[in-house]
């Protein structure tokens, strides 16, 4: 449903990535981690059509975005950072302004949710709470009822509340149809409950894409307490060793006896390793380093 | 996308309409009281032998109604790139601009139109219809200049690199000053259908700072 091709991108000398490939399938909710500077925020500006990479395309429904037919993006909802709006148009003006653009409009879902917020129809949206805003977004997007949704940073200035709130229908919307959303958010523990499919984005690349399940199935987060004075960074499958008074923490995709294996085969002599399951968040600071 | 902008810009145009026909008001009001002092032959004598215009208040006025018109209508839609709502709806965005820009155009024209009207009954009501000719095409450049003051403000606000909209802002200023460069009455009457081709023109200025937008140039 969405393919990006080999996209590069730079600002000005600064390379933000070279010849980045991804897809997502239709009925699949696929999050984009990484840090800030990685190319997030440039990865949706092109995808949404507003960035034109150095090289590469983006793809949706087969069609590249840059000279897109404009009416296909009918399907193709965009939630912009901060959940920004009209916000000189009071709830019941923005709905009847998007109305004439889109054919499969239903006004009957954007009520519904606004009459949860307990505001009346002629509140203006720019004196409304950062969270009740990203509900007038979200009803509109789902009034919209479009294929593929394009969210970012979903999460921005957002109280737990709201953030779960914005989370449940955001969800239940998606699943109730196979529709196929790309979103990003700083907050990963939003992510965790809502992508089925995750990128983790290093500095000019991506350092991996697989099912969250999978991904949370497979990494597991290690200690061990060196006898020795080894090195752990630099060796292969083992991500960013974190040393503390001799106790290293890293994680691995490695089960632990394979570990054993590697650690034994590179001469490294340590006491007491154990393993445990982590939570995305973890797992992204594991795979992307704190620093 | 008229709904958009209408809402957006209707109070501002309320009050650019009460200040502008107020404006006009005011000056056809000053001429009858210069009448009932004076009579209405010193009136005429000054307009045919010293070149009297008697609006000069209203020389600025349609280039601050333009600037001021532009900057509302365009300005929310930078503030947090809400203009890509915009450029996302459902068809080309050539022709979202090109909407919002024909709002902005026709509401001014209309304006400006009501002012000379208002203008011409009120003059033709003391002076002969050659004074009144002298008087309105000695103004219509100046209305010229509010209507390509809309567009360069439009081009200037919508640029999406600052470097660029202080060159531009330098550009539009120059451009501006033709408007203004003679101070005689009817100066600019052998090039008033050139500068109504140059106003035309210029309504696809803002779109090329759209296309630079659209290109995500920063």
């Amino acid at each position: 449903m969405i393919d990006c091709i080999n996209l590069t991108h730079y600002y000005g000398k600064r390379c933000i990535y070279e010849n980045l490939s991804f897809s997502v399938p239709r009925g699949r909710i696929l999050g984009l981690l990484g840090k800030n500077g990685t190319g997030k925020t440039t990865t949706i500006n092109i995808l949404s059509g507003f960035l034109k990479p150095r090289s590469g395309e983006c793809r949706i429904f087969g069609q590249n975005i840059i000279g897109m037919n404009p009416e296909l993006r009918r399907d193709i909802g965009l939630l912009i950072e901060g959940h920004v709006q009209y916000s000189f148009m009071t709830i019941r003006q923005i709905e009847r302004f998007y109305a004439r653009f889109y054919p499969k409009w239903d006004k009957n879902v954007y009520y519904d949710l606004m009459s949860m917020l307990k505001v009346a129809p002629n509140q203006r949206i720019s004196r409304m709470s950062c969270g009740q805003r990203s509900q007038v977004a979200l009803g509109l997007l789902m009034a919209q009822n479009p294929q593929v949704l394009i969210l970012d940073d979903f999460s921005l200035g957002l109280d737990p509340g709201y953030r779960r709130l914005f989370i449940d229908y955001l969800r239940d919307f998606v699943k109730s149809s196979e529709r196929t959303v790309f979103l990003t958010s700083h907050i990963i523990q939003d992510m965790e409950k809502l992508i089925d499919d995750c990128i983790i984005m290093d500095y000019g690349k991506i350092l991996l894409q697989m099912p969250v399940n999978e991904l949370l199935e497979k990494y597991r987060q290690y200690n061990l307490k060196l006898t020795d004075n080894s090195d752990l960074s630099g060796i292969e499958d083992i991500f960013h060793p974190m040393a503390m008074h001799g106790n290293v923490e890293f994680g691995s995709f490695l089960e632990m006896d394979k570990l054993q294996s590697l650690l034994q085969s590179k001469g490294i002599k340590y006491e007491n390793l154990t393993s445990q399951k982590v939570n995305l968040e973890d797992a992204f600071i594991g795979l992307t380093g704190k620093y | 996308m008229f709904y958009k902008e209408w809402i957006k810009t209707r109070w501002f145009y309320l009050v650019c309409i009460l200040v502008t026909f107020s404006l006009c008001g005011y000056e056809i009001l000053n001429i009858n009281r210069l009448v009932s002092l004076k009579g209405a032959s010193h009136l005429w004598e000054v307009a045919m032998f010293r070149d009297a215009i008697f609006i000069d208040l209203l020389h600025y006025v349609p280039l601050l109604v333009g600037i001021v018109a532009a900057v509302v209508q365009f300005v929310p839609e930078l503030v947090q790139k809400r203009l890509k709502l915009t450029m996302h709806l459902p068809q080309g965005y050539v022709r979202s601009l090109s909407e919002m820009l024909a709002f902005g155009f026709v509401a001014l024209l209309a304006i400006f139109c009501g002012n000379l009207v208002m203008l011409i009954v009120g003059l033709n009501s003391v002076f002969a219809g050659e004074i009144v000719s002298h008087i309105i095409l000695t103004a219509v450049p100046w209305y010229m200049a509010g209507l390509f003051a809309y567009e360069l403000v439009a081009w200037i606000c919508l640029e999406p690199v600052w470097r660029r909209r202080i060159l531009d802002i330098l550009i539009a200023v120059a451009c501006l000053r033709v408007f203004y460069m003679s101070p005689l009455p009817e100066a600019y009457n052998s090039m008033l259908p050139w500068l109504g081709v140059v106003v035309v023109i210029g309504l696809a200025l803002p779109l090329t700072s759209v296309v630079r937008f659209k290109e995500g140039r920063e």
